[in-house]
C-alpha cells in the first residue's frame, strides 16, 4: 500500500509541477535557514569534556567592591563572581588537599627563536600552569608527558609543546630532550601534545572561548622566574593598580584561572566550605566586601555562566525556526489549494472503497515526499550557505595562519556532521507532516458524493 | 437486495433547505435491472448516492442485503462500497493520470487484494468490455464510449452484487449508448443487480422496471416484460 501511495504521490506532484516546485522551494528555504542556524548553534553548544562533567569544576570567588552593577551591565552577568582569581586567593585555594587535582594558570605569549635559520622568530601563545593541567583535562600526548609538582616550585626550564609547534620546528619528529628558545630562555622539551582542540576552549574562555589551545606550556613558577605577564588582568578594587611586576602578586587584580578535580559531591561540599571559610577570613581582614558568592561549578554551568553559546546565536536559531514556521504556514495554504483542486479524485477514490484513513495516508505520503525533496534542496542550500559563511568570516583569518588546527576549528563552525544531517531529514519529514496534516485531514473528511458530479 | 422505507434527505444551507428525497420507499430484488427516471432535480442522483452509501440520509430505514446501513461506521460503509457496489458515473470519472489498467485496479487496491488476483480480474474485466488492447492508454487517449466501457470494467472487476449507474450514456451518441446498454444487460444477465439513472425513456424500457421520481418521491412504476425489453433493444440496435 505504501508503494502504491508513493506512486500516486509522485504522479500528483507531476500533475502540478509549478505548484509542487513552489512548495518544495518554500520548504527547502525554510529548512536551509534552520539548518545553517542550528549548525552554528551546535558548534557553539557542544560539551568539550562530557566524561568529566561530574568531577571537573571551575572555582570563582567574589572579590569585587560591594557596589550596585554599573549602568548597562546585564543583571545576569553582575550576579556571577569574576571568572578569574587574584594570585593570593589562587595560592590559598591551591593549599587545600581536598581536590584530587588543582590547576592555577594563565595565558600569555612568548617569542620563539628557532634553531633553523630558515624559520624567522615568531610569537606563540603560552600557558603558564601548575602540573595537574594535563592529567586534569585529559590532554593527549604524542611524545613524553607533563612535569611534576616539584617543577612548579623550582621553575625547572622544561616545556610541553603543541603538535603544531613540533611539526613546525622539528618536522613532526620526536623532539623530547631537545631545546627550544622561548622569550630568550632555553627550555627542554619534555612533552609533545597530540592533536587537541577542546571546543570550546573551556578552561580559559577569555576571548569567547573559540580559539586553539596554547602552543607552549610552562611550569607555574616561571611567572616569577621569567617575569611572564598575563595576557589579561582585571583589577576589581578601585585602589588596585598593577604598577610593576610584583604588584601582580599583591594587588586585588584577577588574572588566574582556577580549576579543581573533585572525586564526589562530598568532596565538592568540603571544598566549597574550605573556600567559603577562606573568604570569611579575608572579609575579617577587610578584603572581599561583598556577601559570600563563591561558585564552584561544573563545565556545563561554567559554559552557561560565560554565555558561550551567545544570545546572538540563540536569537538566530529562534528567528530561523520562526522563518521555518512561516514557510510551513505558507505551504499549508498551497497544499490545501492543491488538494482541494484534486478533491473530485479523492471523492472518486472514496466511492471506490477508500477509507478516510486511506485518503489521509495517501495525501500525507505526498506531503512527506514533498518535505523530503524540500529537505534535500534545503541541505543543498545549507551547504552553500555554510560555505558562504566560511568565506565571509573565517577565510581571511586562515590566510595568515599556517596552523592546520585553525582550519579545523573554522570548519567546525561550518561543517554539518552526521547528527545534523539526520536532524535535517527528520526536520524535512516533520515539516511535510506539519504542513500537510490539516489539508490531508480536510480532504479525508469530505463526503464522497460531494465532488463526483463535478469530476 | 435494496429495501428503503420512508427515506428522507434534506440539504441545508444557512438560508435554504432542499428536500432531495421525501419519504422515499423502494425495494429492489437481487438480479433486477431498475431504471430510475425523473426530471432534473427530482432526486434521482441523491437516491443513487444514498443507495451507494456515498451520502447519509436523515430519516427512514435502508437495508442492503438485509443489513441496516444506518448503523454502519464510515469504514464499514467504505468496505461495503468496495466489495458489494460498483459505480458507473455519467462522465466515466476515470482518474486522468492513471492508465486504464490502473484505473480498473483502483478499487481492488483498496480491497488489499494480492497482485496476481488483481491482474487476473483486471484483464478479465477489460476483455469483457473489449479494451484489452487499450489497457496502457490514458483516459484522454480513448473515445467517450471507450472511457465508459473502462468505467464499467472498473465497476465489475470487484464482482459487486449491485451496480449503480448514473446516466452512463449521458454523454454518448446513440450507437455508443446502445453498446453500453448491451454491456449492462449482459452483466445483469449474469446476476448482477443494476440500478440505472437515465433521462432516456427508450433506454429505461430495456430495464425490468422503470421507477419515475418526482420531487423526491416515487411517482410511477412501470414493469417491462421480456418482449418489451427485447423490442426496445432491437429498436435501438436497428
Amino acid at each position: 500500500m505504501l508503494l502504491h501511495d508513493i506512486r500516486l504521490a509522485l504522479r500528483s506532484l507531476k500533475r502540478n509541477p509549478i505548484l509542487s516546485l513552489l512548495m518544495i522551494v518554500t520548504i527547502g528555504v525554510g529548512i536551509a535557514a534552520s539548518m545553517i542556524a542550528m549548525t552554528v548553534y551546535s558548534a557553539r553548544a557542544g560539551h568539550p569534556i562530557p566524561w568529566k562533567e561530574d568531577v571537573l569544576f571551575a572555582v570563582t570567588m567574589d572579590t569585587r567592591e560591594n557596589e550596585p552593577p554599573p549602568p548597562g551591565m546585564p543583571l545576569r552577568n553582575f550576579e556571577y563572581p569574576p571568572f578569574t582569581l587574584a594570585y593570593q586567593d589562587a595560592v590559598a585555594a591551591y593549599r587545600s588537599d581536598i581536590p584530587r587535582r588543582s590547576v592555577m594558570m594563565y595565558r600569555s605569549g612568548q617569542l620563539v627563536t628557532p634553531e633553523r635559520a630558515n624559520i624567522k622568530p615568531f610569537h606563540v601563545p603560552v600557558r603558564v600552569t601548575t602540573a595537574d593541567f594535563f592529567a586534569m583535562f585529559d590532554v593527549p600526548f604524542r611524545y613524553g608527558g607533563g612535569w611534576s609538582r616539584a617543577a612548579d616550585t623550582t621553575a625547572e626550564p622544561v616545556v610541553v609543546i603543541s603538535k603544531y609547534l613540533n611539526d613546525k620546528l622539528f618536522g613532526g619528529a620526536n623532539s623530547l630532550g631537545r631545546e627550544i628558545t622561548l622569550g630568550g630562555r632555553q627550555f627542554k622539551i619534555i612533552g609533545v601534545l597530540d592533536a587537541w582542540m577542546p571546543h570550546p576552549r573551556f578552561y580559559d574562555l577569555s576571548g569567547g572561548g573559540f580559539d586553539l589551545p596554547e602552543d607552549a606550556f610552562l611550569p607555574f613558577e616561571w611567572v616569577r622566574a621569567g617575569r611572564i605577564f598575563p595576557q589579561s588582568i582585571n583589577c576589581v578594587r578601585r585602589t588596585a593598580r598593577v604598577v610593576n611586576f610584583e604588584s601582580l602578586f599583591t594587588e586585588e587584580c584577577l588574572w588566574l584561572q582556577y580549576w579543581v578535580e573533585l572525586p564526589d559531591s562530598a568532596a565538592h561540599a568540603r571544598f566549597q566550605q574550605y573556600v567559603d571559610n577562606y573568604v570569611r577570613d579575608q572579609q575579617q581582614r577587610g578584603r572581599m566586601p561583598r556577601p559570600l558568592n563563591n561558585r564552584i561549578v561544573n563545565v556545563s554551568t561554567w559554559l552557561e555562566m560565560n554565555n558561550v553559546v551567545g544570545d546572538d546565536t540563540r536569537m538566530q536559531v529562534m528567528v530561523a525556526v520562526a522563518f521555518l514556521v512561516v514557510c510551513v504556514l505558507n505551504t499549508v495554504g498551497l497544499i490545501l489549494a492543491k488538494f482541494l483542486s484534486a478533491a473530485p479524485i479523492a471523492g472518486l477514490r472514496r466511492a471506490l472503497g477508500a477509507t478516510r484513513l486511506d485518503i489521509v495516508r495517501q495525501h500525507l505520503t505526498e506531503v512527506v515526499i514533498m518535505g523530503l525533496i524540500g529537505g534535500a534542496l534545503g541541505l543543498f542550500l545549507s551547504f552553500g550557505g555554510l560555505r558562504l559563511l566560511y568565506a565571509l568570516i573565517f577565510a581571511r583569518g586562515l590566510e595568515s595562519s599556517d596552523n592546520p588546527a585553525r582550519l579545523t576549528l573554522a570548519q567546525s563552525f561550518t561543517h554539518m556532521d552526521f547528527p545534523m544531517l539526520l536532524l535535517a531529514v527528520a526536520l524535512s519529514v516533520l515539516t511535510g507532516i506539519l504542513a500537510g496534516i490539516y489539508p490531508a485531514w480536510r480532504i479525508g473528511r469530505l463526503t464522497p458524493a460531494t465532488f463526483l458530479k463535478t469530476q | 437486495m435494496i429495501v428503503m422505507n420512508g427515506v428522507s434527505k434534506v440539504f441545508r444551507t444557512d438560508i435554504v433547505e432542499t428536500h432531495a428525497l421525501r419519504d422515499f420507499s423502494i425495494e429492489v430484488k437481487p438480479g433486477e435491472f431498475v431504471a430510475i427516471t425523473g426530471h432534473s432535480g427530482s432526486g434521482k442522483t441523491t437516491f443513487l448516492n444514498v443507495a451507494g452509501l456515498l451520502e447519509e440520509f436523515d430519516r427512514g430505514t435502508y437495508h442492503l442485503d438485509g443489513q441496516d446501513v444506518s448503523r454502519l461506521t464510515d469504514n464499514e460503509r467504505s468496505r461495503i462500497r468496495n466489495e458489494r457496489i460498483g459505480f458507473i458515473f455519467q462522465g466515466s470519472n476515470l482518474i486522468p493520470d492513471l492508465n486504464i489498467y490502473d484505473n480498473v485496479d483502483a478499487p481492488l487496491h483498496y480491497r488489499r487484494m494480492p497482485a496476481a488476483e488483481r491482474h487476473k480480474r483486471i484483464t478479465a474485466a477489460l476483455e469483457r468490455v473489449g479494451l484489452t488492447s487499450r489497457m496502457k492508454h490514458l483516459p484522454s487517449q480513448l473515445s467517450g464510449g471507450q472511457q465508459q466501457r473502462a468505467a464499467i470494467a472498473r465497476a465489475i472487476c470487484g464482482s459487486p452484487r449491485v451496480i449503480l449507474a448514473d446516466e452512463p450514456t449521458g454523454n454518448l451518441d446513440t450507437t455508443m449508448s446502445d453498446q453500453i446498454m448491451d454491456l449492462l444487460q449482459s452483466i445483469n444477465a449474469d446476476g448482477t443487480t443494476i440500478l440505472m439513472v437515465t433521462h432516456n425513456p427508450e433506454l429505461a424500457q430495456r430495464a425490468h422496471r422503470q421507477v419515475h421520481i418526482v420531487d423526491g418521491r416515487v411517482d410511477q412504476i412501470h414493469h417491462f416484460d421480456s418482449g418489451q425489453r427485447a423490442s426496445a433493444a432491437a429498436g435501438a440496435n436497428a
